[in-house]
C-alpha cells in the first residue's frame, strides 16, 4: 500500500496541531504535573501541543477513554417510582496527542475489552469521538520493552496519525494510518509537501536505532502457552515475594481495564458510578461468606501476569496484553519487574518442559 | 452564594440560608444537658441535630467528615467534663484525638468557625443553650459549607513551595557502601549458618539500578545478594510481619527501626521474632537530593538495634556514630509556607493534592503501621469512604489514613515516596507529628514500651474544648 | 442477550409483586418487568441470572429460579449476605427494583433427555437448581428417574421445603432433605448426615445417572469425589460457578478463573471442565 505522509517544518506542525483546540477538538497533549513528570493534561496551549516530550508519561492515557470514576446513570426515587438519568455525553471531538505507540496499542487492548459484544456504550461513543496521534520514541527508557512483547518505538497500531520528528533536522514526518486521520488533516494537508520514500526510511532507521537501544530481552516464543502450564510454579512466591498488594500498578497500566460499580447517595436519590479497581486488592474477588478464590497476594499477582501474558492471548489470537510500557516497573513501590518475571517464569517452564523431555525429574 | 440570615434574626426563614450543624453529644452528659435546655424551655437556635453517642470518646473524626460531606456548615462535639466521663476516661482520650483531628481540618484550610468542643455535664441547661447561640453565630459567620467539594482551583501548587536547602551530609562514597555491604553479607551469611534466623530481608540490585529491591535471603549462599547503598528506599518492616519458621534478621535504617518498634508496641510482631541489624546509614539520596526525611535525622542507628553494621564492621548491640550533622528539616519550611496562606487557598491547595489521588492505596500498603485486616474504606456497611475516585471520598480517604497514623507514624516517608501522585502525605503526617509534640512532649519512641501520644492522657490536657 | 435494555450497564425497571420466605434469611420474590413489552420479549434459559439493582445499594447476581415456560415474570431466590442482599430484603411488594440479564450460559436440559437426574443443593445453592429442575420436570416424560436431594445446616435452614409435597407427587420424583448432624428437630424424618455422603449411599447408578449439584465450593469437592467413587462421568456432573461479579458481560475482569469467564462461559460447568481451571473459585 502506498503511504500517505506529509514533511512539516515546526512552524508547520505548531500551526495545525496548536489549532486544534480552536476547530473545536478538546486536545489532551503531554504536560509536566506537579512533581515535574509528564502527564497527559487536557490543554488548549499550541506551544504545549506541539512540543513533544522526551521518554513517556508516568500514568498512562487511558483515563481519557475509561475514566478513573465515572456515572453510569443517576437514580430518583418518588413513592415506587424509579426514573434513570443517564449523565449527558459530549458530541465534541478528542484528540488525543503525543501518545507513544505502547500506549495507543494499549488502548487497543482496552478496545478489546469494551467493545466486545455487547459493546460498552459509555466506552464506545468516547471512542467513536476521539482520534488518536501517536509520536514515535526517539529515546527508549531504562524500563521499556515494547519490542519484548511485539511492539516497536515506530509503532503505528493504534494511531490515526502518527508523527516522526526526524533527528534533530527539524523536520517532521506526519503520516495518515486510518481514514479518520486524514479527516482530521485534510484541512491543513493540501498545502504541506508529500514525504518521499527517503523520508519514510529515515523514520524506520530511527525507530530501528532506538529499538536496537532497549537492552531488554525478548519473550520466548510460547510464552502464554508455558505460562499456561506454571499455574502452580513455586516461582510465583518468588517473583511475588515483594509485593505490597497496592493498586499502582494497574491503574498506570494503558491496557489494566478492570473496575467495580457502587451506589452513592441514598434511598430518595444518588448515582451509580464505576471506578478503576485492582485485581492486586484482597477485596477484588472476596465474596460475602468471606471466601476468597485468590487468599494470597502472590495467586493476585500470578492473576495480573497470567491475565496479560496468558489469559488474553488464549481469548484474543494470541495478542499479548501486556504492551511493554514498562510503566509498572518505573512505579512499584518494591522495585518488582514485570519482564523480569514473565521471563523467570517462562524460564522456569521451559526447563521443566525440557527436563521432563529428558526424563529427568523436576 | 445563597443569602444569608444575619444574626439574631432567627435563622430559619424561608428561602434564606440557614446553617446545619450536626451537634455529637455524649449520652450522659450533653445529651442530657440539651434535653435539660428543652425542659427548662430555654431558647437556642433551631439549626442544631443530635447525634447521640454513649461517649464522647468515641467519637471518629469520619463522623464530622461524613456530616461535612454530607452538607452540614458545622460541627459540635460534646461531652462531660473531665474528671465526670460516665467510662472515666472516654473523654480525656477524646480530646488528644479531636484535638488532632481539629489541628489536621486546619492544615487543610477548614474553616476553624466550624467546628467546635465542648463539656456540658447534665445539669448545665443554660451553658448548652448559649453554647449552641455561639456556635449557630460562628457558623453563621463562616457562611454555607459550599467548599468543602468545591472544585479545586488551586492558585498555589506544591511546585510553590520551597525548595529543599542544600543537604547537611554527603552521600556515602561507593568504597563505603562497598564495605558495609560486605559486612552485612558477612553477618547475614553467619546468622544464617548458625541458624539464628531463618531469612534475611535486606536489599538487592534489582534490574533497574535506581533503586534497590527487597531480598529475602533464606540461605548463607545466597547473602551474596545483599547489598546497602544510599537507594536503599525501602522501609522493610512491613515484610517482617506474620511469617512462620524461624526468626527474620531484618535490615533496618534508623527510621526503619521506629515502624518495628511500633509493630512490637502494637503487638504485630515479637520481639523474638526479630533480629534488628541496623545500618549505619547517611540518609537516602534520589540522585544527588537527600530525602527530606533525613536533613534532621540526628539518630545513627536505632536504639532496638541488635547488631549495629557500618563501613567500619559489625558489632553487637547498637553503636550509634557520633557527631553528625543536620540540618532543619525543609518539610517544615513547606509547612510554614502552607501555614502562611489563608485558610481558602490552603483549603484549595490540598483538593487539589487530593484530586489528583487514584485511590491506589499504595499509601496504605506499605505503611508498616497499616495492617487492618480490613481497612475502613473496603468496609461497605454503611460506606463510610465513598467510592467514586474524586472529591469527597479522596479528601475522607486522606484525612482518615493521617488520622489512624496520628501519634503512631515512624516518620519514614515511604507513602509520600510511594504515592504516584505525588500528594505531599508527608506534609500532613509531618505536621500531626509536630502538633503532637508541641502539645504532648512526645515524638513517636524508638522505644516499643512508650505509648503513643493519643493512647494516653493528662488530666490537664490543653485543648479545644470550653 | 436481551434486546430491550438501553445500554448493557444501566438496568431496566421491574418491581417486586410477591414475597415468599423461604427460611429466616433467605427470601423468594417474585419480580415483574415495569414495561409489558420488555415482558414480553425477556426470555431465558434455565441457569442463566439476572444482576438485580437495589437502587443506593448496588447490584448482585442471583440466578432465576423459574423455569423458562413461565413467562413475564421472573422470580430469585437471594440469602441475605451483604449490602445487597440486605437492602433487598428491607424492600417488600411493590417497590422497585433494577434487573440486566439475561446472562450467562444455561444447563444443558435437551442432553439430558432420557437420563435419569439428581439434583441436588446445599443451603442455598437450591435456588441454582430450582429453574432446571422445574425445566426438566415442565416436559417429565422426556426424562427417566429424577431424584431430589436439598440439604441445610439444620431443618429450618432448607430452601422450598414446602414444594417438597408439590414434587413427592410427580411420578417418578424421589425427594430426600438432609440437615447436618445435630441440625434435626424432634420428629424429623429427613436425613441425617452429610450430603455426598449419604447422596452415595442412596444406590443410584453412577452411569446413568446426570447430577446437577449446586452448594458451597467444600460440599462441592465432596460431591465430585463422590460422583467419581459411583463411576459417573465427569462430564454428566454439572455444577455452577459463583465468583464475585461486577457486570456480567465480561468487562470488569473480577469472575474469571484461569481463562474461564463465569459471567460468560459459566456459571454453568461441567466436572469435566472444572477439573482442567486452576483452582481458584
Ligand atoms: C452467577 C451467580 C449467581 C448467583 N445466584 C445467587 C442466588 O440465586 N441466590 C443467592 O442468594 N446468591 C446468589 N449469588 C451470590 C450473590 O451474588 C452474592 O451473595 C451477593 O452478590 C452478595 O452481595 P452483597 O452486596 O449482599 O454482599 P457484600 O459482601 O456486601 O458484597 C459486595 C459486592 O461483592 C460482590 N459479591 C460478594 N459476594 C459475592 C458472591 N458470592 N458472588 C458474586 N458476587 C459477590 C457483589 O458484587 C456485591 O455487590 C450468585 C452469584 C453469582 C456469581
Ligand atoms: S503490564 Fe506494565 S509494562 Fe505491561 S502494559 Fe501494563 S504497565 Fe506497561
Ligand atoms: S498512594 Fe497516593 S494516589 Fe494512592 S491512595 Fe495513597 S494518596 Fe491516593
Amino acid at each position: 500500500m502506498e503511504q500517505a505522509g506529509w514533511i512539516l517544518d515546526e512552524e508547520q506542525w505548531k500551526a495545525w496541531a496548536g489549532s486544534l483546540p480552536a476547530s473545536g477538538c478538546r486536545v489532551i497533549a503531554p504536560a509536566r504535573g506537579p512533581r515535574g513528570e509528564a502527564a497527559f493534561t487536557k490543554t488548549d496551549d499550541a506551544d504545549q501541543i506541539a512540543r513533544g516530550y522526551p521518554g513517556k508519561t508516568q500514568m498512562s492515557p487511558k483515563e481519557f477513554l475509561f475514566p478513573r470514576s465515572e456515572t453510569l446513570f443517576e437514580f430518583r426515587l418518588a413513592g415506587n417510582t424509579v426514573t434513570l438519568v443517564r449523565p449527558p455525553r459530549s458530541d465534541n471531538k478528542q484528540v488525543l496527542i503525543g501518545l507513544r505507540p505502547c500506549d495507543a496499542a494499549g488502548l487497543r487492548r482496552l478496545d478489546e475489552v469494551f467493545l466486545q459484544d455487547p459493546a460498552d456504550e459509555a466506552y464506545e461513543h468516547r471512542r467513536n469521538q476521539t482520534v488518536v496521534i501517536v509520536e514515535a520514541c526517539t529515546e527508549a527508557t531504562p524500563s521499556c520493552f515494547c519490542t519484548a512483547v511485539g511492539g516497536s518505538p515506530g509503532g503505528t497500531e493504534g494511531a490515526d496519525l502518527h508523527v516522526t520528528r526526524l533527528g534533530g533536522s527539524g523536520r517532521i514526518l506526519l503520516r495518515a494510518i486510518t481514514q479518520t486521520g486524514s479527516e482530521l488533516a485534510s484541512a491543513a494537508s493540501a498545502s504541506w509537501a508529500r514525504a518521499t520514500e527517503a523520508d519514510f526510511a529515515e523514520a524506520g532507521d530511527q525507530a530501528e536505532a532506538v529499538s536496537s537501544s532497549i537492552r531488554r530481552q525478548p519473550l520466548p516464543a510460547r510464552t502464554p502457552e508455558l505460562l499456561e502450564g506454571s499455574f502452580e510454579a513455586p516461582e510465583w512466591e518468588v517473583v511475588a515475594s515483594a509485593c505490597i498488594g497496592c493498586g499502582i500498578c494497574t491503574y498506570a497500566c494503558p491496557s489494566c481495564s478492570c473496575f467495580d460499580i457502587a451506589d452513592t447517595g441514598g434511598a430518595a436519590c444518588g448515582s451509580r458510578c464505576r471506578s478503576w479497581d485492582s485485581c492486586a486488592f484482597g477485596e477484588f474477588t472476596k465474596h460475602a461468606s468471606g471466601h476468597n478464590p485468590r487468599p494470597k497476594q502472590s495467586a493476585r499477582y500470578r492473576q495480573r501476569l497470567m491475565h496479560k501474558f496468558a489469559y488474553f492471548p488464549s481469548q484474543h489470537a494470541g495478542q499479548l496484553m501486556c504492551v511493554g510500557c514498562g510503566r509498572c516497573i518505573d512505579l512499584c513501590p518494591a522495585g518488582i519487574d514485570i519482564h523480569q518475571a514473565v521471563l523467570a517464569l517462562a524460564g522456569a517452564a521451559r526447563a521443566a518442559h525440557r527436563g521432563a523431555d529428558e526424563g529427568v525429574p523436576v | 452564594m445563597s443569602k444569608v440570615a444575619p444574626a439574631g434574626s432567627g435563622y430559619q426563614t424561608a428561602g434564606e440560608w440557614a446553617p446545619r450543624i450536626v451537634a455529637f453529644t455524649c449520652n450522659w452528659c450533653s445529651y442530657s444537658g440539651a434535653d435539660m435546655a428543652g425542659t427548662a424551655r430555654l431558647t437556642y437556635p433551631a439549626n442544631v441535630r443530635i447525634v447521640r453517642m454513649l461517649c464522647s470518646g468515641r467519637m471518629d473524626p469520619l463522623f464530622a467528615l461524613k456530616a461535612f460531606e454530607e452538607g452540614a456548615d458545622g460541627v459540635l462535639v460534646s461531652g462531660c467534663h473531665p474528671g465526670d466521663c460516665h467510662y472515666v476516661q472516654g473523654n480525656l482520650y477524646a480530646r488528644r484525638r479531636l484535638e488532632i483531628f481539629a489541628d489536621l481540618m486546619e492544615l487543610l484550610g477548614l474553616d476553624p468557625r466550624r467546628l467546635h468542643f465542648a463539656w456540658v455535664s447534665a445539669s448545665e441547661g443554660v451553658k448548652w443553650s448559649e453554647l449552641i447561640g455561639r456556635v449557630t453565630r460562628s457558623v453563621l459567620e463562616a457562611g454555607p459549607n459550599g467548599e468543602w467539594l468545591s472544585a479545586p482551583t488551586a492558585e498555589f501548587s506544591s511546585a510553590k513551595l520551597p525548595e529543599p536547602g542544600p543537604p547537611p551530609r554527603t552521600a556515602p562514597t561507593r568504597d563505603a557502601n562497598a564495605a558495609t555491604t560486605s559486612h552485612l553479607r558477612q553477618l547475614a551469611r553467619r546468622l544464617l549458618e548458625e541458624g539464628e534466623v531463618s531469612r534475611v530481608i535486606g536489599y538487592a540490585e534489582g534490574a533497574q539500578s535506581d533503586q534497590m529491591v527487597p531480598a529475602f535471603v533464606e540461605t548463607p549462599e545466597d547473602a551474596e545478594r545483599l547489598v546497602w547503598n544510599e537507594r536503599c528506599y525501602a522501609n522493610l518492616a512491613n515484610y517482617a510481619v506474620h511469617r512462620s519458621g524461624g526468626a527474620t534478621a531484618l535490615i533496618a535504617k534508623t527510621c526503619d527501626a521506629k515502624s518495628i518498634a511500633g509493630l512490637l508496641r502494637e503487638n504485630q510482631l515479637r520481639r523474638d521474632e526479630v533480629v534488628v541489624v541496623g545500618v549505619s546509614c547517611s540518609g537516602i539520596w534520589h540522585g544527588d537530593r537527600l530525602a527530606a526525611k533525613c536533613y534532621g535525622c540526628d539518630e545513627d542507628v536505632s536504639p532496638l538495634a541488635d547488631w549495629t553494621v557500618g563501613p567500619d564492621g559489625t558489632a553487637r548491640g547498637s553503636i550509634p556514630a557520633a557527631g553528625r550533622d543536620t540540618s532543619p528539616d525543609p518539610r517544615d519550611a513547606a509547612l510554614e509556607a502552607l501555614s502562611s496562606l489563608p485558610p481558602d487557598e490552603r483549603l484549595a491547595f490540598w483538593q487539589g493534592e487530593f484530586d489528583r489521588c487514584i485511590r491506589c492505596y499504595a499509601c496504605r500498603a506499605v505503611c508498616p503501621m497499616c495492617y487492618c485486616d480490613t481497612c475502613i474504606t473496603d468496609k461497605h456497611r454503611p460506606q463510610w469512604i465513598s467510592a467514586p475516585q474524586s472529591g469527597p471520598g479522596n479528601t475522607s480517604w486522606n484525612v482518615v489514613r493521617a488520622m489512624h497514623l496520628a501519634g503512631r507514624c515512624s516518620d519514614c516517608d515511604e507513602c509520600a515516596r510511594v504515592c504516584p501522585s505525588g500528594i505531599r502525605l508527608d506534609l500532613i503526617n509531618r505536621s500531626l507529628a509536630q502538633g503532637i509534640k508541641r502539645k504532648y512532649g512526645t515524638m513517636v519512641s524508638a522505644d516499643p514500651a512508650v505509648k503513643t501520644a493519643l493512647t494516653t492522657y493528662r488530666p490537664d490536657d490543653a485543648g479545644r474544648f470550653v | 442477550m436481551n434486546a430491550t435494555a438501553v445500554e448493557t450497564l444501566v438496568p431496566i425497571l421491574g418491581s417486586i409483586t410477591e414475597v415468599r420466605e423461604e427460611t429466616h434469611d433467605v427470601r423468594t420474590l417474585r419480580l415483574d418487568l415495569a414495561d409489558s413489552e420488555e415482558a414480553e420479549s425477556f426470555t431465558w434459559r434455565a441457569g442463566q441470572f439476572v444482576m438485580v439493582s437495589v437502587f443506593g445499594a448496588g447490584e448482585s447476581a442471583l440466578t432465576i429460579t423459574n423455569p423458562p415456560a413461565q413467562k413475564g415474570f421472573i422470580e430469585v431466590t437471594f440469602r441475605q449476605m451483604g449490602t445487597v442482599t440486605s437492602a433487598l430484603r428491607r424492600l417488600s411488594e411493590g417497590e422497585p427494583v433494577g434487573l440486566r440479564g439475561p446472562y450467562g450460559n444455561s444447563f444443558p436440559v435437551e442432553e439430558w433427555r432420557g437420563r435419569d437426574i439428581a439434583f441436588v443443593g446445599g443451603g442455598i445453592g437450591m435456588a441454582a437448581v430450582h429453574a432446571p429442575l422445574w425445566d426438566v420436570l415442565g416436559n417429565r416424560e422426556a426424562y427417566g428417574e429424577i431424584t431430589v436431594m436439598a440439604g441445610a445446616k439444620t431443618v429450618a435452614d432448607l430452601v422450598y421445603r414446602n414444594e417438597a409435597g408439590r414434587l413427592r407427587d410427580i411420578p417418578g420424583v424421589r425427594v430426600i432433605q438432609v440437615v447436618d448432624p445435630g441440625g434435626e428437630e424432634p420428629g424429623w424424618d429427613g436425613e441425617v448426615g452429610l450430603i455426598p455422603q449419604v447422596f452415595e449411599r442412596m444406590g443410584l447408578s453412577g452411569r446413568d445417572t446426570t447430577v446437577v449439584v449446586c452448594g458451597p465450593p467444600v460440599m462441592l469437592g465432596f460431591m465430585l469425589q463422590a460422583t467419581t467413587r459411583m463411576g459417573t462421568p465427569p462430564s454428566q456432573v454439572i455444577t455452577t460457578l459463583e465468583n464475585r461479579m461486577k457486570c456480567g458481560v465480561g468487562y470488569c475482569g473480577h469472575c474469571n478463573v484461569g481463562e474461564f469467564m463465569v459471567c460468560r462461559d459459566g456459571p454453568v460447568v461441567s466436572g469435566e471442565v472444572i477439573s482442567q481451571l486452576p483452582n481458584e473459585f
